[in-house]
């Protein structure tokens, strides 16, 4: 495929997608065309990639001005491969300075050159196609993978918002890395969105301050340059695991504490906030608050599930720092405050 | 009081509930008296007490589940650790080894259990427990099957 071939190809869904920029803002059902639209320009772009590899040339690049290499961020470049990256000269046009090289290729003057709009795509369906062969980009595997990541997208959009501009705040650098959810382990780097977003403005005319916060997007738990401010999920995620390791000593208890540990197997009654963190015994038999203090005062002191005998101190102590299973919550429950502040 | 009605009322529902999960216990609650309750376990294979069905009567303290329920054969039966002529039971869960997580159900798979493995050295029925003792395990099940089936099976004819 020529490069004219694919400026052609490339410019019909460039005006598309600039008219539909400005429709963005205000429709939230047009920022996901906008989504399939882009990521179909960024299949058609790796095709091109791939042919740029072969001819391995940097100047190339230069010399031709619609050349969708120039939209690889320098982070990407080592997930991508050895592809040669290319300043380009037109930094000025860049209103942010950050995403230099390829701002200029999508102003509204070079009308046939992809839109930027595109170069905020995942990094995930470039490298994905690029990496294996030029022969996978086909439209209905395109299709497919864009369908895919427009759903992503939409879950991204949803009430990520928050998180985007309070992290805009916080982190001036402005480096936010993120692995794309597409499992294809490739780094974006903030800077394709900012590419994005200037480009934008450059497409739509507009000088909407909030332009940075059209394209949200999540940080994952292991990225480097991730707020401390946020949440931290493998925290939350690994809660689960921390359940199953504590009752792990608890033998054939343990299906019945995690599976209905809604009411006292004693008394029938249901489980109130405070018997749901009571620990009375090791073994991890659990019965209620009322039931424990009857058996120690009328019944034999002994524990229902194991027939131990109860220790009265380490039980109140369980039950006054409620040990073991409220344990990981309170953590969550800080962070979560945390990430609030 | 009320807990140990809430109790048992859980144990009736969770009875009527799973009623075909274990077809060798059928328990029954009492019509007027939650309290009261009778079981009908069927002897196990490959004792002499197989193809009986025994009658259990359950009467149950107000401090239950903290204190065992009081259980005894009504039938009639030939076994080391059931008094012949009360039907008193002598089972350590009934006693001191008693836990209030025993229900009802649990009780009569530990009285099957009993059924099939007999242990002659605290008997409540000394005939029978001697004769396990001195190792006449023919007279042993020879007693226990006749009274079996005097006892515990529907007459003929």
């Amino acid at each position: 495929m020529g490069y004219d071939a694919m400026a052609n190809e490339a410019s019909v869904p460039a005006a598309i997608s600039r008219d539909f920029g400005k429709k963005k803002k205000v429709n939230r059902s047009a920022k996901l065309k906008q989504c399939k639209l882009d990521a179909r320009r960024e299949q058609w772009l790796s095709q091109v990639k791939n042919k740029g590899c072969m001819d391995g040339s940097t100047g190339t690049m230069t010399t031709s001005p619609s050349h969708p290499k120039m939209s690889l961020p320098s982070p990407g470049q080592g997930v991508l491969g050895s592809r040669p990256r290319k300043m380009l000269p037109r930094v000025e046009m860049e209103p942010e300075g950050l995403g230099l090289q390829d701002s200029g290729l999508d102003s509204p003057v070079q009308s046939p050159t992809p839109s930027g709009n595109m170069q905020r795509k995942d990094c995930s369906s470039t490298s994905g196609s690029s990496g294996s062969s030029v022969g996978s980009c086909s439209r209905s595997v395109s299709d497919a993978e864009e369908d895919r990541q427009e759903e992503e997208k939409g879950e991204d959009k949803g009430g990520l918002d928050d998180w985007e501009a309070v992290a805009d705040a916080l982190s001036a650098v402005g480096n936010h890395t993120r692995t794309n959810s597409d499992s294809l382990k490739t780094v974006v780097d903030s800077r394709m969105y900012r590419i994005h977003h200037s480009d934008t403005r450059l497409v739509v005319g507009a000088t909407r301050p909030d332009a940075n916060r059209t394209i949200p997007r999540a940080w994952k738990p292991d990225d480097a340059a991730r707020p401390q401010c946020l949440p931290n999920l493998s925290k939350q995620l690994s809660f689960p695991v921390n359940i199953e390791r504590h009752f792990a000593t608890s033998g054939w208890h343990r299906q019945a504490i995690i599976s209905a540990p809604s009411s006292c197997p004693i008394c029938v009654e249901d489980f109130d906030l405070t018997d749901s963190s009571f620990l009375p015994c090791s073994c991890g038999f659990r019965i209620c608050l009322f039931c424990h203090k009857k058996i120690l005062e009328e019944g034999d002191g002994r524990c229902p599930g194991c027939r131990k005998k109860y220790d009265r101190v380490a039980c109140m102590e369980n039950s006054v720092t409620g040990t073991g299973l409220s344990l990981p919550r309170r953590i969550t429950r800080s962070c979560s405050m945390n990430s609030r502040s | 009081m009320q807990a140990s009605r809430a109790r048992l009322f859980k144990e009736y529902k969770e009875v009527q509930r799973e009623k075909s999960v274990d077809p060798d216990i059928q328990l029954v609650c009492d019509d007027s008296n939650i309290f009261k309750w009778t079981a009908l376990i069927k002897g196990p294979s490959e004792t002499p007490y197989e193809g009986g069905v025994f009658q259990l009567a359950f009467a149950i303290p107000e401090q239950y589940p903290l204190l065992p329920p009081q259980v005894r054969f009504l039938t009639k039966i030939f076994h080391p650790n059931v008094h012949f002529k009360t039907g008193e039971i002598c089972l350590d869960i009934l006693k001191n080894a008693w836990s209030p997580a025993w229900t009802l159900q649990s009780v009569c798979r530990a009285i099957i259990a009993l059924m099939a493995h007999p242990e002659p050295d605290s008997p409540l029925n000394c005939d029978s427990g001697n004769l396990l003792r001195s190792g006449d395990i023919r007279g042993y099940q020879s007693m226990a099957r006749m009274y079996t089936r005097l006892a515990a099976m529907p007459k003929k004819g």
